[in-house]
């Protein structure tokens, strides 16, 4: 018999280019925040689990268990789970399993990367996801993957750049009232995003989320003992995850079938069987203003291809039907891989309690979803909060 | 951080703790840090399919491989297909001709710098193998504005004597003349 | 499942060689920069005491892991750059197998006034001597040549 699992704290620390604190100061400090939000100590947290995307960006093998000091996990049951871009979500479902499956009361999630200490660039630890037989003798970059992606969407449901540059414009704006903001910018205009320099067509420098340092935490708790935390809980109605084949050049890229499974294994756990109607607001991963688009799709938010004319309508604005990042997603606040949580579900959380301050949605959200996505699009990580 | 700076924005997250240091800390050495390079050199095991993908590369060839349960010609081959999860069977010569699936027109090389020249990369689907199927390669002998997806394309391959066995072995793909279809 | 082919031509590529190419730069960190920028200026190492359970904490840390609690500035205090060796080893290899020329005597020590440990090399000839218990101090570079790493430790020799 599953237990209910409610989210009764979260934390999150400045994302940045560079920061000074190691990767266990940045996770001892979004944990503290979310203990004190709480109102917990650490021995009443029972198990510990930690996202964190490649070792090769850290520079730390097994970081795990390098981190865990500063993840309050001295002593107690812990894991690290990780599947690339998709751990901002994976972490939060695993730290539910802990929790539905009656083994932990109380469990805490933390999540956190340090991208600042690849040199030259994180993008050389990132070249070591290519296959070193096929891909790697062709001297790739990363961002190549990605432009094919875009191109190949554009392409089948004829989409303008400047369309897509909506989202760009959207999510920096909707990130100034974030405290933790890398990039917000309250005068961004589409203009911008199409004058920025190309990096790789039809990508430009405005289309992307920065590399980032940052950490996030969250705490889960049981229906057993959530009464000692809050008389307002926001549970976890569903959690689905999926994944595609790494032969990613035998894929039609267009849409992302994974993130179409994983969302309708969250839905069938929520009992949601009319996505656009019943989900408030949404929190789908964008490292790219494109992905915003791809994602919803992918979530059945909207039929494929119409996620770009809702966007220009204004639909997915924080005071449109359906408000999409409100955070200001990664494009805003920064892309710390697996500390995207903070932006995730952190923010599911702080929307639903009605925490959010400048960035609330207004109205009365009851249910939202949030998603990443990683590895060679292949990983889709899909969970729904609801008060 | 003070109860000042605390409560400077109203909602959650209160505060956002850590300290942001950029470039010219470090170069100036206004923060202290430990450099390492790692030296990690790797073989990697090719396994029957891309070995024998590899020499007939080398020979000039573009081999795939045939899942009989799903009726698909696989490449790159694979020992086993991944959706039905079977071995799979022959071995079938393909073409090197295909059809642009995708393509970017990048400014930057592998380490995320500028280049002034942009390369041409995307993924090509092989004639005679399952559609969509096919590899990432490089584009040449066209200007960055003639590629188009749904193109019609062709191997240029290396010398055979400066073939190695690899997928560079094809130099990149260009247009498909009207009188070579 | 077996696959239907063995691989029998011994001349038929099998490998693929390659390498990891990326380089890293490590911050201190909040509580390491503080360590490393003193121990640049003087010849001592500085340490936190944790105010819940007292333990003085070396290397000197942001917050202690086992209370959780964050611990104040007031809370750093400076140790002698010196301590104890609680364990020791003998090395005749190096880290890539190779035998080395001179055998080399890594510590675990255990620094003065403090709960913690640094690991460092010994300086000594005498390869056969138990090591355990005896009394230590560290050699650091000149002081115009630190770097604020754990390199300004040359290496710790009996006093």
């Amino acid at each position: 018999m599953k237990k209910q699992v409610a989210v009764i704290g979260a934390g999150m620390t400045l994302f940045r280019r560079k920061l000074k604190e190691t990767g266990k100061e940045l996770s001892f400090l979004a944990t503290k925040m979310a203990m004190e939000e709480a109102g917990i100590q650490k021995d009443e947290i029972d198990m510990v689990v930690m996202g964190s995307a490649p070792d090769a960006f850290d520079g730390i093998h097994m970081k795990g268990e390098n981190l865990l000091d500063g993840a309050a996990a001295v002593g107690k049951p812990y894991v690290r789970v990780f599947n690339g871009g998709g751990t901002g979500v994976f972490a939060p479902i695993a730290g539910w399993w802990h929790v539905a499956s009656g083994v932990a009361d109380v469990c805490l999630v933390v999540c956190e990367e340090k991208m600042g200490s690849c040199y030259p660039h994180p993008q050389t630890a990132f070249r070591h996801i290519w296959d070193p037989i096929l891909d790697r003798p062709l001297n790739p970059n990363l961002v190549w993957l990605f432009a094919m992606e875009m191109n190949r969407y554009m392409t089948v449901h004829n989409i303008k750049k400047e369309d897509i540059a909506l989202v760009a414009v959207k999510n920096k704006r909707n990130a100034v009232g974030h405290p933790c903001a890398q990039l917000a910018d309250p005068n961004i205009t589409v203009e911008d995003v199409l004058n920025s320099e190309v990096m790789a067509w039809p990508v430009q420098r405005l289309d992307i989320s920065p590399p980032s340092d940052g950490a996030s935490a969250l705490i889960f708790c049981s229906e057993d003992v959530v009464h000692k935390f809050t008389d307002d809980p926001i549970w976890v109605a569903g959690v689905g995850w999926n994944i595609d084949s790494t032969m990613w050049t035998n894929r039609d890229l267009y849409f992302p079938r994974y993130v179409a499974n994983a969302a309708k294994m969250a839905y069938k756990m929520a009992g949601i069987t009319n996505p656009p109607k019943e989900i408030d607001f949404a929190e789908p991963y964008d490292p790219f203003d494109y992905k915003e688009l791809h994602h919803m799709e992918g979530l059945l938010l909207c039929k494929k291809g119409e996620a770009p004319i809702l966007t220009r309508e204004g639909v997915t604005q924080r005071d449109g039907d359906l408000p999409i990042c409100p955070s200001g997603g990664l494009l805003g606040v920064g892309n710390p891989i697996a500390a995207t949580m903070g932006q995730k579900v952190c923010e599911l959380y702080w929307q639903l309690a009605g925490k959010a301050g400048k960035r609330q949605i207004p109205g009365d959200p009851r249910v939202g979803v949030g998603q990443a996505w990683g590895d060679i699009m292949q990983m889709a990580t899909v969970m729904i909060l609801k008060r | 951080m003070s109860e000042e700076e605390k409560r400077q924005f109203e909602g959650y997250p209160k505060y956002a703790p850590g300290t942001h240091v950029r470039d010219k800390h470090i170069y100036n050495k206004e923060i202290t840090y430990t450099w390492w390079e790692p030296e990690v050199q790797y073989s990697w095991s090719l396994g029957p399919a891309m070995s024998r993908f590899l020499q007939e590369l080398k020979a000039g060839k573009i081999i795939g491989k045939k899942c009989n349960t799903c009726d698909r010609v696989i490449v790159p081959p694979r020992m086993f297909c991944e959706y039905c999860y079977n071995p799979t069977g022959e071995w079938v010569y393909l073409k090197d001709t295909g059809t642009v699936e995708t393509f970017s027109i990048s400014y930057l090389d592998p380490d995320a710098r500028r280049i002034e020249e942009p390369i041409l990369i995307g993924v090509i689907s092989i004639d005679g193998a399952a559609p969509k199927h096919g590899f990432m390669h490089y584009f040449g002998e066209m200007k960055p504005e003639e590629l188009k997806i749904g193109m019609r394309v062709k191997a240029v391959w290396k010398p055979e004597n400066e073939r190695t066995g690899s997928i560079t072995d094809i130099k990149y793909f260009r247009p498909l003349r009207g009188d070579e279809e | 499942m077996t696959f239907t082919e063995k691989q029998t031509d011994p001349t038929s590529p099998m490998h693929w060689r390659g390498d990891m190419q990326a380089d890293y730069l490590y911050p201190s960190g909040i509580a390491g920069d503080k360590f490393f920028k003193h121990l640049k200026e003087h010849d001592s190492f500085l340490a936190t005491k944790c105010s819940k359970c007292g333990k003085i904490l070396f290397p000197p840390r942001l917050y202690c892991e086992d209370c959780f609690e964050e611990i104040p500035e007031s809370n750093w205090i400076e140790v002698p750059a010196s301590g104890t060796v609680k364990l020791f080893t003998v090395a005749t290899i190096n880290a890539h197998g190779k035998k080395l020329e001179e055998p080399k005597v890594i510590g675990l020590i255990n620094i003065d006034n403090t709960d913690g440990c640094l690991l460092g090399i010994i300086k000594t000839t005498d390869y056969g001597k138990d090591f355990i218990g005896v009394k230590v101090k560290a050699v650091l570079k000149p002081q115009n040549e630190r770097e604020g790493t754990l390199k300004d430790v040359l290496y710790f020799e009996e006093y």
